[in-house]
């Protein structure tokens, strides 16, 4: 799934943008996309476009809110925030995911040392 | 709850485009904007900084649209665009959808008319609570297996109080009133019910109380009684004011004391009571036996219980089963002595049988189950039929479609796209069709339940209901799946490059042997051919039976029939009342004879009698019980039934004179072999000890009594005048005009002679005869009309399958008769295909006839279920038309102009 490129898995997006939100507030999609490349230090290539969709699959579910603002430079910019649900959402998503990321480690851990 | 959600918002989606694409753009030129800025403050310049960042950015085009597919229902959306294409192209072809949506409102309507009946007779509950609760009580004889449903007041009793399986166990039995309310009278049909009886079913009243169990304790002491809804508005016009005021049934005073709901009809859907009072009641209104309540040997009523939910039928029946054999030894113990060890055993050589009480007793269900359910495999079949011929059509407009397709292929059109919109299209067809055959569906259960006699179809409503208009809705989904499917998959599969060279027919080569669309044609003549087999088999059956020997002159005669007895009369009152009847009747102008009988002929039903026989022993088991009826003088001349020997009872066969009977043809010689009967005597005393007292006088011709379609049976008439009690008779009046005519001088007469006397059964003997064949007639119309319809649609498909291919191949035709083809050739080769397939249709259709036929036997008189008849004219038939619509565009090919042909393109 992963090529050199670091492709985003399907389903990781939304994780990825609940925890940005989670961490930094009300954001605008921009804002959202700069967090992301920042932290994943360009490991993670994203195509921004990408990011709207999923904003709107989020917000569809209830998970994170949104309302016209304007931004810090005086645009009239979409800032997203996250919801109480979509807050439960992120830590059952974390928990679920840290599982996983355990499970994989123990077996290709495992499948190494064989 | 939460897919709810995400539905409305999409949802919402597809209405606020506009306002919603506009957001999107704004959002989305803003990232850019800021994407821009932030390159141009790493220094690039400002068309670079654009550059760079619609790179970062990815497709703006891509991100829209599956921004829009998240946000709006890109399945409604898509449905939406091929419904506006579809509609396009049917409006495009106004003559293929005026054909289209009339085959289809045609078949899905009778299918839906037929559902509609089959949902209210077969698959409709009582309309009481927890139907499914309910059984009814029956027992077969071990060694007739007949099933039988009347009990006696006794077992009925025993059942009732010794059980443990039935919350509740009901009774009640059929009765007639002679009503009077305010100076009127007329006849109304009753029910005696139990005390427990509305209980059981779990009925509440619609106006006052309904009869309980202290309504019924003592006989002949609750003079109460309960309407039905019906009854009430038809007679009283729906005045509440009349619950509590008396009625006079067969002229007792009897106190109103509720109406039952609407809907409410009782325990079989083909009656309808219109008065219940207390079973206690039978001693006043069923006076005669007097002891119907004690004796177990009168068994006159039927019973329904209503099972402990926990208990299952099968545990049900087998409880019950010893119980009721328990109850038989003690009856026949207390017989003792009088009867012997034959008929003992005989008497408990019987099993209870609980069947399902969900829909009460059942009858009519039970006699319209085969021909509902073969009636409505028809229409199933000529649905199909249909359906294969509209794949048909739809495959020759593709034909002519294919340009567009390989266009449309070309430009990069996926083929599961193709196919959801041709399916689209056709489903539109279907559910357009459907609509439109609600509407004959109701029609055709109008006109169905106007086929069967009015006292069964009176509560079959067979209402439009969200069941049946779902079977609509289902019927054209499927049927638009089935006409559909096969073109579109056939019309996907064309390939870009060969559709778009092959875009003059000229080109294509000639069919493919068994291409899809012979298929279809030959599907059409294998389903159509049975169809039509079974609808010959009908009406040679219906012809004998109409053809059938009555053994009576069946015009002019008018019947009217009347029970004095209702209204408690002596004995000698009733039958002096009946004899100045006769006599005023017999002086009308217009009457050429008049006489009385018990049993009206072909009515349905007959009494038995169990008779002895002078010098003949019995065998054990003998049935000895021949038809009966009690008749005055002058009875076999009003009917035209022939005297083999002897004479007609005359007023001088009085009660004080010796006993006399007559005696039909197949009885002589069933009891007197090749011996002169006159002068011998027959019994039909109970006591078994008294001797043959009445002499026969006179042997007539058999006649049909019961159904037309009965073997001969023994019969015997006694005279009136001897006969000890008399209650319902029916007047016979054979006319030198119209009988109907008479009508109302007869009544008038009546009124004359007594007007609390209501005369009720009037008609001729002619539509008695009629009516006793309406299943027969119904079957007959039906199945004819149907087979005509299948073999219709058929062969119109054939004709359109034949005048494609000529169509198809002009100038191949063109350049053989250039080169010396005859006509005659030409039109053998192009018919030879469809004649092949047409003769491969029947074969395959005979061979499902011959093993289906089986199935109609015992709905058949006189007609083998292979009647060689039948099947011979059916092929005649199918093959006559097939080549009729074979040869017709076929003649096209052979007038085709060579030199045209060549240069027509």
């Amino acid at each position: 799934m992963t090529g050199p490129r670091g492709e985003v898995l399907q389903g990781t997006l939304d994780l990825i943008v609940l925890k940005t939100l989670e961490a930094l507030g009300p954001l605008h999609g921009y804002g959202i996309a700069v967090r992301i490349q920042q932290v994943s230090a360009d490991l993670l290539k994203l195509n921004q476009g990408t990011l709207y969709p999923a904003l709107l699959r989020l917000e569809q579910r209830g998970w994170i809110s949104s309302k016209w603002g304007v931004s810090d430079n005086n645009r009239k910019a979409k800032y997203y925030s996250l919801t109480r649900s979509g807050r439960k959402q992120l830590l059952a998503e974390t928990e679920s995911w840290e599982r996983m990321a355990a499970l994989m480690t123990r077996l290709l851990g495992r499948a190494e040392g064989a | 709850m939460k897919s709810l959600r995400i539905f409305a918002s999409r949802l919402l989606g597809i209405f606020k485009k506009r306002k919603l694409d506009g957001d999107l753009d704004r959002e989305l030129r803003a990232h850019i904007d800021a994407l821009a800025e932030e390159n141009m403050r790493r220094g690039m310049n400002e068309q670079e900084a654009r550059r760079a960042a619609s790179r970062e950015f990815g497709g703006i085009e891509q991100t829209r649209e599956s921004y829009r597919d998240q946000r709006g229902l890109p399945f409604f959306e898509t449905l939406a665009q091929d419904l506006r294409y579809a509609s396009r192209m049917l409006v495009k072809n106004p003559g293929f959808t005026a054909v289209t949506i009339l085959t289809l409102a045609l078949g899905i309507g009778a299918n839906t008319g037929l559902f509609s009946l089959v949902n209210s007779v077969l698959l409709g509950n009582l309309p009481v609570r927890h139907p499914q609760e309910l059984v009814v009580i029956k027992y077969t004889d071990d060694r007739s297996q007949q099933r039988e449903e009347d009990f006696s007041y006794p077992m009925y009793l025993a059942i009732r109080d010794k059980n443990t399986v039935f919350l509740n166990v009901l009774t009640r039995s059929g009765v007639s009133f002679n009503a009077s309310y305010g100076g009127q009278s007329e006849r109304a049909a009753g029910e005696m019910v139990s005390g427990n009886y509305f209980e059981t079913l779990a009925v509440e009243p619609f106006l006052g109380r309904l009869i309980g169990p202290e309504d019924d304790r003592i006989p002949g002491a609750h003079p109460v009684a309960v309407l039905s809804y019906g009854y009430w508005q038809r007679r009283f016009g729906s005045d509440p004011a009349i619950v509590g005021k008396n009625i006079i049934l067969n002229e007792n005073p009897i106190r109103i004391i509720g109406i039952t709901p609407p809907g409410f009809y009782g325990t079989e859907l083909s009656s309808n009571p219109d008065i219940r009072v207390p079973m206690m009641m039978a001693t006043v209104f069923r006076p005669v036996p007097a002891n119907r309540l004690q004796n177990p040997r009168h068994r006159w009523m039927t019973v329904l219980a209503r099972r402990k939910p926990e208990v299952t039928v099968a545990q049900a029946e087998a409880s019950l089963d010893i119980l009721y054999h328990q109850i038989l030894a003690a009856e026949v113990q207390e017989l003792g002595a009088s009867v012997n060890a034959h008929d003992k055993e005989r008497a408990l050589a019987s099993r209870i049988r609980l069947e399902p009480g969900n829909q009460g007793f059942a009858h009519l269900r039970t006699e319209m189950e085969r021909p509902l359910l073969l009636m409505f495999s028809v229409t199933g079949i000529v649905l199909l039929v249909a359906c294969a011929n509209l794949a048909n059509l739809l495959l020759a407009r593709n034909a002519k479609r294919r340009q567009e397709i390989s266009v449309r292929l070309a430009i990069g059109a996926g083929r599961g796209r193709l196919i959801r919109q041709w399916l689209t299209e056709s489903l539109l067809l279907s559910v357009l069709g459907g609509s439109a055959g609600i509407l004959v569906a109701y029609w055709a259960k109008t006109a169905l339940l106007g086929f069967l006699p009015a006292n069964y179809s009176a509560n079959i409503h067979a209402p439009m209901d969200f069941l049946v208009l779902g079977f609509a809705l289902l019927a054209s989904l499927i049927t638009g799946l089935l006409f559909g499917l096969a073109p579109a998959l056939q019309l996907s599969s064309t390939g870009v490059s060969i559709a778009l060279r092959a875009d003059s027919p000229s080109i294509a080569s000639g069919e493919r042997f068994f291409s899809l669309r012979s298929a279809l044609v030959f599907l059409q003549v294998a389903l159509s051919l049975p169809l039509l087999i079974g609808a010959g088999l009908f009406l040679h059956s219906l012809r004998n039976l109409r053809g059938v020997n009555m053994g009576f002159v069946k015009e002019n005669v008018f019947l009217a029939t009347l029970n004095p007895s209702l209204n408690s009369y002596p004995q000698e009152r009733i039958k002096s009342l009946y004899e100045d009847l006769l006599a005023r009747v017999r002086t009308l102008s217009g009457v050429r004879a008049a006489s009385l009988t018990t049993s009206s002929l072909i009515s349905g039903g007959w009494d038995q009698e169990s008779v002895k026989v002078e010098g003949y022993q019995p065998g054990p088991d003998e049935n000895m019980s021949p038809n009966a009826a009690v008749v005055s003088p002058g009875y076999f001349a009003t009917l035209g039934i022939p005297f083999v020997e002897g004479r007609d009872f005359t007023e001088q066969d009085a009660a004080s004179r010796p006993k006399v009977v007559i005696i039909n043809e197949t009885m002589a010689h069933y009891f007197f072999g090749t011996k002169d009967p006159l002068g011998k005597k027959i019994g039909t005393d109970d006591d078994p000890k008294a001797p043959p007292d009445r002499e026969i006088i006179a042997v007539v011709k058999d006649a049909k009594y019961v159904h037309l379609s009965e073997a001969p049976r023994r019969h015997f008439y006694a005279p009136m005048a001897q006969e000890p009690r008399l209650f319902d008779m029916t007047l016979q009046v054979r006319t030198s005009g119209d009988p109907e005519k008479i009508g109302d001088l007869v009544r008038a007469q009546v009124r004359d002679l007594d007007r609390n006397l209501p005369l009720y059964a009037t008609t001729t003997l002619e539509v008695q005869i009629d009516d006793s064949l309406a299943e027969e007639r119904l079957l007959t119309w039906l199945s004819s009309l149907f087979g005509l319809l299948a073999t219709l649609v058929a062969s119109l498909g054939l004709s359109g399958v034949v005048a494609f291919s000529v169509a198809r191949r002009t100038r191949e035709i063109g350049i053989r008769m250039a080169l010396g083809a005859q006509p005659g050739d030409i039109l053998q080769n192009v018919v030879s295909h469809m004649a092949f397939l047409v003769a491969l249709g029947m074969a395959a259709g005979l061979a499902a006839a011959y093993g289906l036929s089986r199935l109609l036997g015992s709905m058949l008189f006189e007609v083998g279920a292979r009647d060689p008849l039948a099947f011979a004219g059916a092929c005649f038939l199918l093959g006559a038309v097939a080549a009729l619509a074979a040869y017709l565009p076929a003649r096209r090919a052979t007038e085709v102009d060579p030199v045209v042909a060549l240069r027509c393109e």
